[in-house]
């Protein structure tokens, strides 16, 4: 079992979310944050912006999800003219990839005298 | 040692806290999240009556102020509050709990956590457990598991 971490852009997420649920990827938890990448943010005129908004996805696949899930985030994030050189934009967003050791599900964790995990 | 990632309900939150303060857990972020699980959210919006988060809870209080005290009786069904929310393909309000513990402690903080919180619902959360190589404290430098007894 993963877990993903792909921080996107907020104006992608709904189409991110969408085209997962397209896989059968339906839970997913989802927090706003703000950060930058490699290019510190950006200037507009004479303001320097380096706390950016961008949505986080947190989700929980089996093992054999991952790379079709890693597949769509990228297909769906992705901003630019597709199939160009020009394919994707600085601030498209990262994907990370931590492992989960064991998981519960809270609404039937350890019910009638079974252990914690069924 | 280990990072405990657990999803549950607003309201449950104080009742985790003064769980997990029995348990001795060194630390806990909190975070605002919204989530969903498989049923996306809104599938058992009818059963959610008693257990609507605390924004719900509000629309629910103006709706029966505005129908007046005689009619607050009715019945208000939480799936006519949902469909702002449907928009947003279903995702609730939650906290997330993040707790950096100690390969002994993490069965025991499970354990408070679903106490407190498992209703038999859908929507009462999930726990997960990942692997955590180091943590430091910013204010000695200490590594390790030092850093977080």
């Amino acid at each position: 079992m993963k877990m993903i971490w792909a921080v996107i852009r907020p104006e992608c997420a709904q189409r991110v979310i969408t085209a997962l649920d397209g896989v059968g990827i339906g839970g997913m938890t989802r927090l706003h944050v703000t950060g930058h990448g490699r290019g510190m943010g950006i200037t507009l005129g004479s303001v320097h912006y380096t706390e950016i908004p961008k949505e986080m996805l947190m989700i929980v696949v089996p093992d054999n999800y991952v790379a079709k899930a890693v597949t769509i985030i990228r297909a769906e994030a992705k901003t630019g003219a597709k199939n160009t050189h020009k394919e994707g934009t600085t601030g498209d967003g990262k994907i990370f990839i931590t492992y989960v050791e064991d998981s519960f599900a809270i609404r039937t964790a350890g019910k009638a005298g079974m252990k914690l995990k069924e | 040692m280990k990072q405990i990632i657990a999803i549950i309900r607003d309201e449950r939150v104080e009742e985790t806290k003064t769980a997990l303060e029995k348990t001795g857990v060194p630390g806990i972020t909190f975070l605002y999240v919204t989530g969903r699980g498989r049923q996306k959210g809104t599938a058992n919006a009818h059963e959610l009556g008693e257990v609507l988060n605390r924004n719900f809870r509000m629309q629910l209080t103006s709706a029966e102020t505005a129908h007046g005290p005689a009619e607050s009786g009715k019945e208000i069904s939480a799936g006519s509050l949902l469909p702002e929310k449907k928009s947003e393909s279903g995702f609730l309000p939650k906290r997330m709990l993040v707790i950096i513990a100690h390969d002994a402690e993490v069965e025991s903080i499970v354990q408070a956590i679903v106490n407190v919180n498992q209703t038999g619902r859908y929507g009462d959360g999930r726990i997960f457990i990942c692997p955590m190589i180091t943590a430091i404290r910013v204010r000695t430098g200490e590594r390790g598991d030092k850093a977080i007894s």
